[in-house]
């Protein structure tokens, strides 16, 4: 089987002054990019075998260290870039003791499937099957250029490099979505067929302040994809209308199953909910209490360093999600809720009491409950709700900052509320379902 | 007005901090969006995401200036 690495050094010889990477100013041909790989990794050559954290970036070194630490036989561990400091070392010092099964190639951190950050073992084989999948259910071809616009250490945008590397396509790497101007100037890339992906807040951004713009790129945009969390219906519609030619994918993926199903809505139909048919590589199962689980070889290898964790969720070559689903008379995929306590923030999986945990550290905060609210932008977002002692009044900031210093950014809630007293079970618990009922 | 914006947006922002002279850099981009829609709900002024510039968000007051010029476009 060929690695990524293997396409790298073909396309270095197949295409070698063809754009492999573009970042602002800085362009990157394959012949470039596939030397750099290779004088880099020669500093990992004592890790092979080894798990290789570092923190991601939108950048060219990105992706020359990430190919750089394959080619050294290492597994690559890209990390969110502001990851904090004590988070970083601690996942440092436990790598240490793990074991890591033969042909791992990363080990990607997510909240995921059992609402505590883990990481994700992905093999090579994965990646393969991942980039085919993608290939044959969206078009991805040799004259595409993808825009990246999202986090590197995070499925939804590394899955497309795999793609875009087997075939001698083109990457545009850009910092997020906050400076639209630069979406706009990558667009501007004098190509036949541009792509890319957006978590549904980039859809709201893009739809609510600068349609007219994005529809004036309608010919040359050859399909985007969705994912992260469910677009809402409006916003499908509205693309549909904006870019009338252009495929419109939503995706089930995660990365412990991988890239499973796509759909194009921009079909005629605009189906709310459906996430289209298995790709050549996976295969859905919805068991009879209507549970999605996934076949196939996209799905991860386990969680590092926690074989029962693992079982709990891969057993039997099968991947078990927390998600709901059924499957239609044309074997497409619809997704109902999740059945946990996960609550999805614009693409990211947060686990509640990892926030309040953290909300207690802070002198004051008598009790807490983090929930999910409506929100504008993402369509949900986190709501913390704090009890603070007789007579105190809440500092949002004090507490948004603190928790900023504990946790990844996108686990940091948007909301507060100061309440009298938080609801809970009979025996004391939390109880969430009853906020679930409220929001809903 | 400058009052005005602070308490709006450090009410929906409190991790960003307004007195910043790098403000633009602390900002994500559903910071950007909040900023773009709650200004053009509050104001009734069109703001585009091409707007949100660099420069037009160095500052608290460059922002205020954006508004400033939005609702003078909208006058005229």
């Amino acid at each position: 089987m060929m690695t990524l690495e293997d396409y790298l050094a073909q396309d270095a010889r197949l295409y070698p002054d063809k754009a492999a990477a573009i970042c602002g100013a800085e362009t990157c041909s394959y012949r470039e990019l596939y030397e750099r790989v290779k004088v880099r990794a020669a500093d990992f050559s004592d890790r092979r075998g080894q798990v290789v954290l570092f923190r991601a970036s939108q950048t060219i070194d990105f992706l020359v260290d990430y190919f750089a630490i394959h080619m050294a036989g290492a597994v690559a561990a890209p990390l969110e870039r502001d990851t904090p400091v004590d988070v970083y070392e601690k996942l440092s010092q436990k790598l240490t003791s793990c074991t890591i099964p033969e042909g791992i190639a990363d080990v990607l951190y997510t909240t995921g499937t059992t609402g505590h950050s883990k990481g994700v073992m992905i093999s090579h084989r994965t990646i393969i099957a991942d980039a085919e999948n993608l290939i044959q259910g969206q078009g991805f071809s040799h004259e595409l250029v993808f825009i990246i616009n999202g986090p590197l250490n995070h499925i939804g945008s590394l899955s497309k490099v795999f793609p875009v590397i087997i075939l001698g396509a083109t990457l545009n790497i850009i910092e997020g979505m906050k400076d639209i101007n630069r979406f706009f100037e990558a667009l501007d890339y004098p190509a036949q067929k541009m792509a890319t992906f957006f978590v549904p807040a980039n859809v709201r951004i893009l739809t609510q302040f600068s349609a007219d713009k994005l529809a004036s790129y309608a010919e040359k945009i050859d399909f985007i994809e969705c994912g992260g969390a469910p677009l809402p219906h409006s916003d499908m519609l509205e693309l549909c209308r904006l870019l009338p030619k252009t495929r419109l994918y939503n995706t089930y993926a995660s990365t412990e199953t991988g890239i499973i199903s796509t759909y194009n809505y921009n079909d005629g139909r605009c189906l709310v909910g459906c996430l289209g048919k298995p790709m050549p590589h996976s295969r859905i199962i919805i068991s009879p209490e209507g549970h999605i689980s996934c076949q196939g070889d996209t799905l991860m290898s386990g969680y590092i360093g926690e074989p029962e964790l693992t079982a709990t969720v891969l057993r039997n070559d099968t991947v078990y999600m927390a998600d709901l689903g059924s499957i239609d008379d044309e074997g497409m995929l619809h997704i109902g809720g999740r059945q946990d306590d996960v609550i999805n923030v614009g693409g990211y999986k947060v686990a509640p009491t990892e926030v309040e945990d953290a909300a207690l550290l802070l002198s004051g905060v008598k009790d807490c409950i983090c929930i999910s609210a409506q929100h504008p932008i993402t369509g949900n977002a986190l709501k913390l709700l704090v009890v603070m002692p007789d007579g105190e009044q809440l500092n949002k900031r004090k507490l948004a900052l603190h928790l900023r210093e504990r946790l990844e950014f996108y686990k940091v809630p948007m909301l507060y509320e100061q309440v009298e007293a938080i609801e809970r079970t009979y025996n004391g618990k939390l109880n969430r379902k009853y906020y679930r009922e409220q929001t809903d | 007005m400058k009052e005005e914006i602070r308490t709006l947006l450090e009410d929906l922002l409190p991790l960003v901090d307004f007195d910043s002279d790098f403000l633009f850099s602390e900002l994500n981009s559903l910071d950007v969006t909040t900023i773009l829609m709650s200004l053009s709900d509050k104001y009734g002024i069109k703001l585009e995401a091409t707007d949100a510039t660099p420069k037009n968000l160095k500052t608290l007051d460059s922002i205020v200036a954006l508004v400033e010029r939005k609702l003078q476009e909208k006058q005229a």
